[in-house]
């Protein structure tokens, strides 16, 4: 390999890891669901995808910026977030967890539907900002789009960093999260915090969804499956119930995607993600930041 | 008629499906991996087949030890992992597979026709049904006795000790243990014979389509295939094949008239169903008051 090779693959990988944020961001989703009600909820990235549209419909009826979208996909998503609480999770017995995975892949068909049924399928372009713009740092350039996109996702995982961890809401949702019957008794309401955990990860969910928009360019209700098996993977080899962890598995596996999509083509990229999937599960189930055993 | 037919022939492959997936799920495992056997099943009995001239019956029962085989060596180590990590081990499995046959060529040229699977195009051509002089009421009926064979060997394993084993290890893992249960074991095993179902059916898929491709063994099939199950119920093997009749023969074609319509109504109906039956369409509680129903003599009090 040359070096105009090396230059290339570097800077594929870069443009992974910038885009790794957006699986970061779904990561972190599924693993705030799974740590606070133990359910899986798999309609996740597909909220995602439908909130990014409907900021797309708002964009449509108001003449607003750009910049706007991204609040109007957030806004979205957080509204989605509480419908799906709703739909799938209120009026379902906690002790069936199969029940709950079958309600949100009903809801992931539904939503897939939706979205499918008002856009007649087309793909819908997604505006990005800064796309014009690329930083040249030496023989490497940084897309805007790009760099935009990470900029965000690292500003809404800090912002949900200092909520989880600086606030009493976040105090409560970790309290759920560890021990439900105790905090119950403590005077926490648990279906609030759930509520309230729903609508947290669909406004994350609903800035995931819009920044995949601007990254891609556009929209499409096909998005919605990868997007499902990504998250979760990036859940997985992050540690379940970590969010640094999810953090640091959704750059890792953007920027190792775009590597093995440079190295052995677009057919056979998801292929070693799979591979290292399954590495991760046989030599270190727990995540990149496994919690110390022996814990409740 | 031969629509009916077609039907009937869909229901047959798919409770195989969902049978398969019921067998894990006794154990309170979560596979998605079923469609990735199903693939395995699809691809090897149709190679078989195909280029091997072998007759159906060996050939879908070695895509069937095989798929069994896979499923075995997959189960040691996704099954020391529980709850979401198994479900994104086995999505991540089938994934795997689906993508394994997207790049996976392997043709031999056969007077003007090349015959074998050729990476996204797929595998057309799998022609024994025809070619051997199967009229479509033998490939039903042949699919049908499958079915019920699988069907009364799951009965009859219900029955047995081993079924007790196995809804043990289900309900509740930790007490299992502790009575000398290995769960490992348990569990293994019946994604072994989970592996071997759904190898079997996607052997029979593979014939009565004649082409298949990777496409058609992505997540969706693998939701469909727990979905049945769980949305039947698992407190007998009725139960999938009556959620296999209501999804395949009522949502997708009995709602056919009603156009874009059926989609939207479908995930709906899926939500609704969990809602109000949150333990599948044939509970226990059902199936004992059906029971009852047909068998009023022998009436036990406080059953």
């Amino acid at each position: 390999m040359d070096l105009l090779d090396l230059i290339d693959a570097v800077q594929s990988v870069a443009d992974g890891v910038l885009f790794g944020a957006t699986y970061a961001l779904l990561g972190i989703g599924f693993t705030m669901i799974f740590g606070v009600m133990h359910k899986i909820n798999l309609s996740y990235a597909a909220a995602s995808i439908g909130a990014a549209y409907a900021s797309l419909l708002v964009m449509a009826v108001l003449p607003v910026p750009p910049v706007l979208a991204y609040v109007a996909a957030a806004a979205a998503g957080g509204v989605i977030g509480g419908l799906v609480y709703l739909i799938g999770f209120r009026f379902i017995p906690l002790a069936n967890p199969l029940a709950t995975l079958m309600s949100t892949v009903g809801l992931l068909l539904l939503i897939d539907e939706i979205i499918v049924h008002m856009t007649d399928g087309v793909p819908l372009n997604y505006p990005a900002l800064f796309s014009d713009v690329i930083v040249h740092v030496g023989p490497f350039g940084l897309r805007g789009d790009l760099m935009f996109v990470f900029a965000l996702g690292c500003i809404c995982m800090v912002l949900l960093l200092l909520l989880l961890y600086r606030s009493r809401l976040g105090l409560a949702t970790r309290a759920v999260s560890q021990q439900p019957t105790a905090s119950l008794l403590c005077g926490i309401s648990t279906t609030r915090v759930n509520v309230l955990t729903f609508v947290i990860t669909g406004v994350l969910g609903g800035i995931a969804g819009a920044m995949t928009g601007a990254a891609i360019g556009m929209l499409s209700p096909l998005l919605s499956l990868p997007l499902t098996v990504k998250g979760l993977i990036v859940t997985v080899i992050g540690g379940l119930g970590s969010i640094p962890g999810a953090i640091v598995a959704g750059l890792i596996v953007g920027g190792l995607e775009n590597a093995f999509q440079f190295f052995r083509g677009v057919s056979e990229r998801d292929l070693y993600i799979m591979l290292l999937l399954f590495a991760f599960l046989v030599f270190r189930p727990g995540g990149i930041f496994a919690r110390p055993a022996g814990r409740d | 008629m031969d629509f009916y037919l077609g039907l009937i022939q869909i229901i047959g492959v798919h409770t195989l499906l969902g049978l398969s997936a019921y067998c894990v799920l006794l154990t309170g495992q979560v596979s998605l991996a079923q469609a990735g056997f199903f693939a395995i099943g699809a691809y090897l009995a149709g190679m078989l087949t195909v280029l091997a001239q072998w007759p159906l019956i060996p050939a879908l029962a070695l895509a069937g030890v095989v798929s069994a085989a896979v499923a075995c060596a997959i189960g040691f180590p996704a099954l020391r992992v529980k709850g979401l990590m198994l479900v994104v081990a086995t999505v991540a499995f089938g994934e795997a597979v689906r993508l394994f046959f997207f790049n996976f060529t392997y043709q031999i040229q056969a007077g003007a026709l090349h015959l074998g699977p050729h990476g996204a195009e797929g595998f057309r051509q799998i022609r024994y049904f025809p070619e051997n002089g199967w009229s479509t009421l033998d490939v039903v009926l042949f699919i049908w006795v499958v079915v019920a064979l699988v069907m009364a060997g799951l009965w009859w394993l219900d029955r047995s000790r081993v079924g007790a084993v196995l809804r043990a290890v289900g309900e509740d893992e930790l007490a299992a243990q502790s009575v000398g249960i290995n769960i490992t074991a348990v569990k293994v095993s019946a994604m072994t014979v989970g592996g071997f179902i759904a190898g079997i059916g996607g052997g029979i898929f593979a014939h009565y389509t004649t082409h298949i491709e990777h496409a058609q063994f992505g997540v969706v099939l693998a939701t469909f295939a727990i979905a049945y199950p769980i949305l039947g119920g698992l407190s007998n093997v009725f139960g999938t094949l009556l959620a296999v009749i209501f999804i395949q023969g009522f949502l997708i074609e009995g709602l056919r008239f009603m156009g874009d319509w059926r989609n939207l109504l479908f995930g709906g109906l899926i939500v609704l169903a969990m809602n109000v039956r949150p333990r599948g369409l044939l509970d226990a509680g059902t199936t004992r008051a059906l029971k009852r129903l047909f068998s009023p003599g022998r009436e036990q009090s406080g059953a």
